[in-house]
């Protein structure tokens, strides 16, 4: 047992440890899924980002080339006034979506547009942005630059120029506008099912292209002011992306609207503006896209588990099985080497003490004592195959319980009536404490309780020291489901007690402990074995409370059908011949007068059959031996009526079997074939065994070996009964 | 900044959901009843800059519109919560039609009537005559109410207006030798003689440069002062039952005078190209001798102009009004609706909410008497209101209208067409379009 305690919590622990590796690993896996998922979004965002930012940067530079191809178109055309050019401007304007107005700038500073406006250089500052040497440049319109001729959102682009002179005029840049929803269109592109939005901001925060946008973003007209009223995380501050887009780097936030909406936002400067492009993702879209690698890990962890659990569980089964037999093997082993020490020891006696009779014939004493201690001997090796021969049955589960109403005080007084003298020879106090049984008249097996106390009793008296004590108490409750009384019968003594090992082996059926200090009274060691199986049999239990060196105390709970006492009797009258064998057996030792009745015995084994003639005749009975079923009967009825009282009948024979025997002798038309008695003689000693000779028409039972006293007692009991039927015989012939 | 942290979310959300869970379970009685309680409104207002003689915090419409609102929402007899929701001028369609039967439906518009008036037509606009019964409506200007109904009833409310004329650069008109006709005070009228004599004059006297009147095409905006223009020689643009008439000898002959200012060079070069921003911005820097302004953009010219009203059908010339105001949108909830009209009367029963007009013309007939010394020119456009003349007619789809027109004109202005083509295009076209919208019609009963 400690050893399998030590296996059960090292099985725990090892599946505990299993399933940390395997909880470990999911999360490990997890996690590396979603980076690895996130890192793909993250590379699909910064892929998008590319593309559109190319697709800006491309759009730019075609209209940086738009510009200047108007810019040489004007030499082309040879416009030579300042009204031709202007006019030229309008007409180009006209012509492509892609400007709503055309400019060009002199040297002086002078703009000069499509629409025929002239702004003088104290009136606009474009200008100025030339003067750091850059070839062009676009910028979100702003009146503070120069009002031009729109109140809408417009970008305007930039071209420097060489070599344009028109009326004394040089010129150094073209300029164009347009409507920012002219290019809106084109620069947006909607990314992961529409939900990624994409958007350029300039350097002071203001939207140059907004998409419809995550929510959060419609109404603002800076992006600035978008995070300032929500909060990013990961420690980075406005000023921080405020900063970054100023270097023009390209970086990813994580941040949270005021609306609550988390959004993944990916910056990407845009070359040769100080414009940023943003990728707005809403963190859900991550979210989305982790799902179903989830959903499939999940499920796939699941099958896995399934597998591996289905796996265990059969190879667990196999080991167990195999465990099992190789358990069962090796219990049965060892029962079988403990049988055969037990069976050897006393054959083992009889065959020492058959040779030293063989040696002392002459010498009656030493006869007697070598006789008796034989007797001994054959006893316990009939008791051995008895208790052999029950394990096997029980262990079978082919035991079927003889229930019938019975007393239970009388099953009591009957068990303790048998150790009476064993105890009283050792001087043992006992008592006997039965003022609760409320509910005598039960339904039950009484040969198998009665074993299974008489077992537990012997026991104690075994193992209690002469003056010691025993308490046998019983105590009955009514079971909550009502018609049932559990008795509880519990036997205490003052014996050498259990150690505690010992305890957890003691009902075993094939493992067995020896008790080294006792050897003087071991007995075959299935006793209580043999009872717990019959109390489980029963429905019962047995528990055992046992101090080494204080004595131990067992306590037998059986539930049981309660009856009454009309029951018990009427069982009781069903069972008389017992009782008067009984009854007969008590008599035996009284010396009576042999009479010459015939007794037949059918036995084919010819020296059982020389045995009980021997017996019987040293005894005064007149015997006929038959060695087969059939002659048993052909002899009983060549007899002539009445002349044969009694038919020992071997169970099992050649030819016809005993029990057909009896059969065919009850159904013989002689006035002697229904009263004749007839007793089975069979090693098969089980209830249904008795109750297949009952059924047969035999009337009483002998166990083999056959226990001389009691078969002359039940012979006796016969010759009785035929003085009796004798007497009345003549009185009725007076 | 690097990678999103999922784990930490996923984690912090199995965490919370069973806590919010709980937490929105307990509190969700409460505060369900609480926001139920509550009816919701949403007014929609265009971006529009706005200005009050007596409060210069107030620069956009939008800012009155929500002073409304809060007013109503302390005055109001049960919880209301409004929204005052902005968009820019050019998304009539996204604010309006667009968000019909969603969450953002507007249950107000405040607006400009030639944007406002094809709702009327979509069946969703809810008669107010209801609202303006009795005081209210005595005290709205009669010609504002005429413009805000349609078959009898009123489904626009009218808040303020504006009166569109034409102003003349008096610089540019000394350099052109026309002083005899600069007026320092009042709106004057001249024939279409005089104005064929003032364009010629221009035209012939004025730097390389500089240009004598506004002509564009380009784009439908501003099409209302050219339509106004097309009445120069008489016609009445409309005719009985509301339909376009250019095909009248009159109507003619004004497509003609415009087209032939082309060629006298009357208009900046290729006018078919210019939109009347770039026309605005001629006119601000000197380089347009006459443009369009209203009662309240002249302010920004001070004396440097003097005003002129459209030429017309008579010697007084003409003008138009551009009126706005309010209009109530039945989105199917009957308790919403009524709560609208209430926060409508609610405003034109109180004196300080309709005097946020003042700065325009206001549509209260007593606001505009009381804060008549206050408000720029007010007599002087008062005085001119028989001049104003109608520019939707019966057209119940506005839209369709100003697509079509600008288009025609352009092609005119081109040359492409013959005045004769381009009127009767224009009737043909512009009559099937309101021909289409009369009989796609749904008036809200």
């Amino acid at each position: 047992m400690r050893a399998d305690g030590l296996n059960k919590k090292t099985y725990i622990a090892i599946i505990g440890v299993a399933l940390a590796c395997m909880i470990a690993a999911v999360c490990i896996y997890i996690a590396q899924l979603n980076t690895t998922v996130s890192s793909n979004l993250m590379a699909t965002m910064d892929e998008i980002s590319q593309h559109d930012v190319e697709t800006i940067e491309g759009s730019l530079d075609n209209t940086y080339t738009r510009l200047d191809s108007v810019a040489k178109r004007m030499e082309v055309y040879g416009v030579s006034t300042l009204a031709q050019a202007q006019e030229q401007m309008n007409l180009e304007s006209a012509s492509t979506p892609l400007f709503n107005a055309i400019y060009l700038l002199d040297a002086n500073g002078d703009l000069y547009s499509s629409s025929y406006l002239q702004l003088a250089s104290e009136d606009h500052a474009y200008d100025e942005l030339f003067k750091d040497g850059r070839e062009h440049f676009v910028m979100l319109y702003t009146a503070a630059n120069g009002k031009l001729e729109t109140t809408k959102d417009s970008l305007i682009y930039g071209v420097r120029i060489d070599n344009l002179k028109i009326e004394g005029h040089e010129f150094i840049a073209i300029l164009g506008r347009s409507d920012i929803s002219v290019i809106s269109d084109q620069l947006m592109i909607e990314s992961f099912d529409g939900e990624g939005v994409s958007s350029v901001v300039n350097s002071q925060g203001y939207y140059v292209v907004s998409g419809p946008s995550a929510e959060g973003l419609a109404g603002h007209d800076n992006f600035y002011n978008v995070l300032e009223d929500g909060r990013i995380e990961g420690g980075v501050s406005v000023q921080d992306v405020r900063e970054n887009m100023a270097r023009g780097e390209s970086f990813v936030i994580n941040c949270v609207t005021a609306e609550g909406e988390s959004l993944v936002m990916s910056f990407a400067p845009v070359e040769g503006t100080q414009w940023s492009f943003i990728m707005t993702v809403p963190l859900d879209v991550f979210d989305q896209h982790f799902a179903p690698f989830m959903t499939m890990t999940i499920v796939m962890l699941v099958a896995v588990v399934i597998v591996l659990a289905v796996m265990m569980l059969i190879i667990y089964l196999m080991m167990k099985r195999t465990l099992i037999a190789d358990a069962n093997a090796n219990a049965r082993s060892e029962f079988l080497s403990n049988m055969s020490h037990e069976i050897r020891t006393p054959l083992n006696g009889i065959i020492g003490l058959n040779h030293l009779m063989a040696r002392h014939m002459d010498d009656r004493s030493a006869m007697e004592s070598y006789v008796q201690k034989m007797g001994k001997a054959a006893e316990y090796l009939l008791s051995l195959v008895n208790d052999i021969l029950d394990v096997s049955k029980l262990s079978a589960g082919k035991v079927e319980l003889d229930v019938r109403p019975f007393s239970m005080t009388e099953l009591i007084d009957n068990v303790c009536q048998m150790q009476q003298q064993p105890m009283a020879d050792k001087d043992i106090d006992f008592s006997l404490l039965v003022d609760d049984v409320k509910y005598p008249y039960l339904v039950g097996d009484e040969v198998r309780i009665s074993q299974v106390l008489v077992n537990i009793l012997s026991n104690a008296t075994k193992f209690t020291p002469a003056g010691g004590k025993i308490s046998f108490s019983v105590s009955q409750a009514l079971a909550a489901s009502g018609g049932r009384v559990a008795t509880a019968i519990s036997i205490q003594d003052t014996g050498c007690g259990m150690s505690q090992s010992f305890q957890r082996h003691i009902f075993d059926s094939f493992t067995q402990e020896r008790n080294l200090n006792s050897n003087s009274q071991k007995g075959t060691g299935l006793g209580m074995a043999i009872s717990k199986m019959l109390v489980t049999a029963m429905g019962g239990s047995i528990e055992l409370e046992s101090e080494l060196g204080e004595g131990s105390r067992f306590t037998v709970v059986l539930p049981l059908e309660v009856t009454d006492e009309q029951s018990v009797a009427k069982t009781q009258e069903i069972l008389g011949i017992t009782a008067n064998v009984g009854a007969s057996e008590e008599q035996t030792s009284a010396p009576e007068e042999p009479a010459k009745i015939h007794v037949l015995v059918a036995e084919d084994n010819e020296l059982n059959a020389d045995i009980i003639t021997s017996i019987l005749g040293e005894e005064g009975y007149l015997t006929t031996v038959a060695s087969n079923g059939q002659e048993a009967v052909d002899i009983f009825q060549a007899s002539d009526e009445w002349s044969i009282s009694a038919i020992l009948m071997d169970a099992h024979m050649p030819i016809l079997d005993g029990y057909e025997a009896a059969k065919e002798i009850r159904q013989l038309k002689r006035d002697d074939a229904k009263d004749v008695r007839i007793f089975a003689c069979t090693a098969s000693t089980f209830a249904e065994d008795r109750e297949r000779a009952r059924m047969s028409g035999m009337d009483d039972f002998l166990a083999k070996p056959l226990k001389v006293s009691e078969m002359l007692g039940k012979l006796k009991g016969v010759k009785d009964m035929r003085g009796k039927a004798g007497d009345g015989d003549a009185k009725a012939n007076e | 900044m690097g990678m999103p942290r999922r784990m930490s979310r996923m984690a912090v959300r199995i965490a919370c959901a069973l806590a919010l869970a709980l937490c929105t379970l307990c509190f969700a009685g409460c505060q369900q009843a609480r926001t139920d309680d509550a009816i919701h409104l949403t007014i929609k207002v265009p971006k529009t800059s706005h200005d009050v003689v007596f409060d210069d915090s107030i620069s956009q419409i939008d800012q009155v519109i929500s002073k409304m609102a809060h007013r109503f929402q302390q005055d109001y007899d049960r919880p209301v919560d409004i929204n005052v929701q902005v968009f820019e001028q050019n998304q009539y369609d996204e604010a309006i039609p667009d968000a019909f039967d969603t969450q953002s439906a507007a249950d107000i518009l405040y607006g400009d009537y030639f944007n406002m008036s094809s709702y009327i037509h979509t069946g969703r606009v809810v008669p107010l005559d209801d609202v303006i019964e009795g005081a209210i409506q005595d005290d709205i200007y009669g010609y504002l109410l005429d413009m805000s109904q349609v078959e009898g009833r009123t489904y626009m409310l009218p808040y303020l207006a504006r009166q569109n004329i034409l102003a003349y650069n008096k610089d540019l008109f000394r350099q052109a030798g026309l002083e005899s006709l600069i007026e320092e005070d009042g709106i004057a009228s001249w024939s279409l003689d005089q104005w064929t004599q003032v364009l010629d004059a221009l035209a012939a006297n004025l730097p390389e440069n500089v240009y004598p009147m506004m002509m564009y095409a380009n784009s439908s905006q501003g099409d209302t002062h050219t339509m106004t223009m097309l009445r120069a020689c008489g016609s009445s643009f409309f005719d009985e039952s509301g339909h376009f008439a250019l095909s009248e000898p009159e109507g003619v002959a004004a497509l003609r005078w415009v087209q032939e200012g082309t060629s006298r060079g009357w208009w900046p070069p290729h006018p078919e190209n210019l939109e009347i921003e770039d026309c605005s911005s001629l006119f601000r820097q000197g380089q347009l001798a006459i443009y369009m302004v209203n009662n309240v953009s002249l302010g920004r010219y001070g004396d440097t102009i003097g005003l002129v009203n459209f030429p017309g059908p008579d010697a007084d010339g003409c003008a138009t009004t551009f009126v706005s105001g309010f209009q109530v949108f039945d989105n199917g909830d009957e308790e919403k609706v009524q709560v609208a009209k209430d926060f409508l009367r609610y405003v034109y029963e109180d004196p300080e909410l309709l005097s946020y007009a003042v700065g325009t013309l206001p549509a209260s007939i007593s606001i505009a008497k009381e804060h008549a010394d206050e408000i720029p020119h007010f007599d002087v456009f008062s005085a001119n209101r028989d001049n104003v003349v109608d520019f939707t007619g019966s057209n119940p789809d506005t839209r369709a209208i100003r697509e079509i027109f600008y288009q025609e004109m352009r092609s005119l202005l081109m040359g492409r067409v013959t005045p004769e083509q381009a009127a009767a295009n224009l009737d043909e076209r512009c009559n099937q379009a309101i021909d289409d919208g009369i009989a796609s019609s749904t008036l809200h009963e």
